[in-house]
């Protein structure tokens, strides 16, 4: 599996932007590379197109001027199939909506992804639910929890995959200080452990993480 | 995947499947049982002739009293062969070509010889299809083979044998006994003895047909050498069924040798049958359409179910395979049930057919429809399918 190591933009900015004033931020219209290992806080006012930065980088959207490579090929031109690959060897994603499935029970949601790629043991999974307090909930249907516990499950289903960089949306905005505690250490060691990085968004509710750097969106 | 079709199935209409595999299933079995009725009972018809291809017509000059009291000789001449070629469903022409000269056959019958004069035909060898099974002369050999009108047979069987306490005799017997010739020329000074043996019966050639290698070199050897102009002619025709053919064949007095009631009866078969096999694949392409809009419907209802797993880097193909599975699972149960139910319809009627005296062409052809067609339908709604998929990649 070759790994990916850097994630560039170039004078990347959504298509509902252009027009709008230069402005103050230190991503969009930028040229910036993340690379993999480092960790990576983007605070931003609220629409200020966090989730966005997000989509572009996952290829959920494809609605930007500028470019955006991915060690050195640009997304633009990659196929659904080495987007899908993308999306299951080196990409992971936990998005500021859980989008988990309501029918299915919390640990169906999470072996939905990990039987994918079995890149996480079921019992680790399993781990991981205990430690973010959500193990109780395993066999509830996920349509039945909070949004604070779905933010949770989603978190645990989208560390059970191989990746090289994590993006993180908003985490842990539903979540108190001491789960989000908990859920940043986990996310550090999953981090470190995969040699990958962490790109984590917010609007005021940080992921207690110290981050290599910051910027302003 | 248990997870996955349970979350791409959700909203999956059994009514709508159900609909689709009857509707599906009324049009492959009209179709699969059209097909194979025909097979079935076209050989009523068009007992196979495999000396003569069935898209070649045999015509000559209706002889009329008239012709009778003028001795006018019903042959045709250059121009009207040439005019015949120029009408647009002939793709060519072949003239018979007769003996120039006398024939006497004898059939020897356990030291009772039975005589009697003859005549022999050729066709250009381009149109008969036996060329391989030993038909062909070479100067030089001894024995003529010759082919004979099924007719023939007939009146000796079912008419004199039975009249003259003679035996019946079949195709293989005939083919067994040797034919003497005598050749004389018309004055009576060139002579010639060979043995004829019949090679096959035709039903389409009322003649007695041998090769025209040996029409020509025993013409040249017996004739005298005057050429005469043909009185039938054998004609290669484009569309078999085409209406110009009787009109023109009516205008100019032909008519069409070996045109047995059996020719309109398996035109009317043909049309039936046509008629029939349309209205079967009028209701499957309906019934495939049924198909595309459930399958369509039940995705476009499950489409966020769909962009959620292909988020989660879940591949187009697994994402499909849920629904192909439907259309593959609905269209072959269809495709079972017709062919079993035209086969069980065939098993009702097949002896009556054979009783008719049907030659059943097999239990194939029909099968070989419903799952072509399947085939067809399968494909269509798989592409279907991934086009979809790929459509609910991005929102």
């Amino acid at each position: 599996m070759e790994r990916l190591n850097e994630i560039r933009l170039e004078g990347l900015l959504p298509e509902v932007f252009a027009g709008e004033g230069a402005g103050e931020s230190e991503v969009w219209r930028r040229t910036l590379t993340f690379r993999r290992g480092a960790t990576y806080m983007i605070e931003a006012a609220s629409g200020a197109g966090k989730s966005s930065l997000c989509s572009f980088i996952y290829g959920a959207r494809s609605d930007y001027q500028g470019t955006l490579t991915f060690d050195g090929t640009d997304a633009g031109s990659l196929s659904i199939a080495q987007w899908q690959r993308l999306r299951r060897e080196s990409l992971a994603y936990l998005p500021q909506e859980p989008g988990l499935f309501g029918e299915l029970t919390a640990m169906e949601n999470i072996e939905l992804k990990r039987a994918l790629t079995g890149d996480v043991s079921a019992a680790q999974a399993e781990r991981w639910m205990k430690e973010l307090g959500v193990d109780m909930r395993r066999d509830y249907k996920a349509s039945k929890l909070s949004v604070g516990q779905q933010q949770r499950v989603a978190l645990i289903r989208s560390l059970c995959q191989p990746f090289d960089f994590l993006l993180l949306d908003e985490p842990v905005s539903h979540l108190d200080e001491a789960n989000n505690r908990l859920a940043a250490s986990i996310i550090l060691s999953e981090a470190r452990r995969r040699e990958a990085a962490v790109i984590a968004t917010s609007v005021g509710n940080p992921l207690l993480i110290e981050a290599d750097i910051r910027l302003r969106l | 995947m248990k997870l996955i079709n349970r979350l791409l199935r959700k909203n999956t209409s059994p009514s709508r499947v159900a609909g689709f595999i009857i509707s599906n299933f009324i049009g492959l079995a009209i179709i699969a049982g059209g097909v194979q009725f025909y097979e079935d009972a076209s050989s009523l018809w068009e007992s196979d002739d495999s000396f003569v291809n069935s898209d070649y017509l045999v015509v000559n000059k209706k002889v009329t009293s008239e012709d009778m009291l003028d001795g006018n000789a019903k042959t045709f001449s250059e121009e009207e062969i040439e005019d015949l070629r120029r009408q647009p469903w002939v793709r060519g022409t072949g003239e018979f070509q007769a003996t120039d000269y006398r024939v006497w056959a004898t059939v020897g019958n356990g030291g009772r010889d039975m005589e009697t004069m003859l005549f022999f035909e050729s066709i250009p060898d381009r149109f008969v299809e036996a060329a391989g099974a030993g038909w062909g002369f070479r100067e030089g050999d001894r024995e003529v083979p010759v082919i004979i009108s099924k007719d023939y047979l007939t009146l000796y069987n079912f008419g004199f044998a039975g009249s003259a306490g003679l035996p019946k005799i079949s195709e293989q017997l005939v083919g067994g006994i040797p034919l003497g010739l005598d050749l004389s020329s018309d004055d009576g000074a060139r002579r010639l003895h060979l043995t004829g043996r019949v090679v096959g019966f035709s039903n389409r050639l009322n003649t007695i047909l041998v090769p025209e290698s040996f029409m020509e070199w025993s013409n040249r050897t017996l004739g005298s050498g005057e050429r005469k102009a043909p009185s039938r002619l054998i004609i290669d025709v484009s569309r078999p069924g085409d209406v110009a053919i009787g009109d023109y064949l009516e205008a100019h007095g032909l008519e069409v040798a070996g045109d047995k009631s059996g020719s309109s009866a398996s035109y009317l078969l043909r049309v039936v049958t046509g008629i029939v096999l349309a209205v079967g694949l009028l209701i499957t392409v309906l019934s495939l359409f049924i198909l595309m809009l459930s399958v369509s419907l039940l995705m476009e209802k499950n489409r966020q179910t769909l962009h959620r797993l292909l988020m989660l880097g879940y591949d187009t193909g697994a994402v499909a395979r849920p629904y192909e599975g439907i259309v593959v699972w609905a269209s072959g149960a269809a495709c079972v049930l017709a062919v079993g139910s035209a086969l069980l319809l065939r098993c009702f009627y097949i002896g009556a057919l054979e009783g008719l005296g049907a030659t059943g062409g097999g239990w194939l052809p029909g099968m070989a429809a419903g799952v072509a067609l399947t085939v067809v339908i399968i494909a269509v709604n798989v592409m279907a399918v991934r086009r979809k998929v790929k459509a609910s990649w991005r929102l």
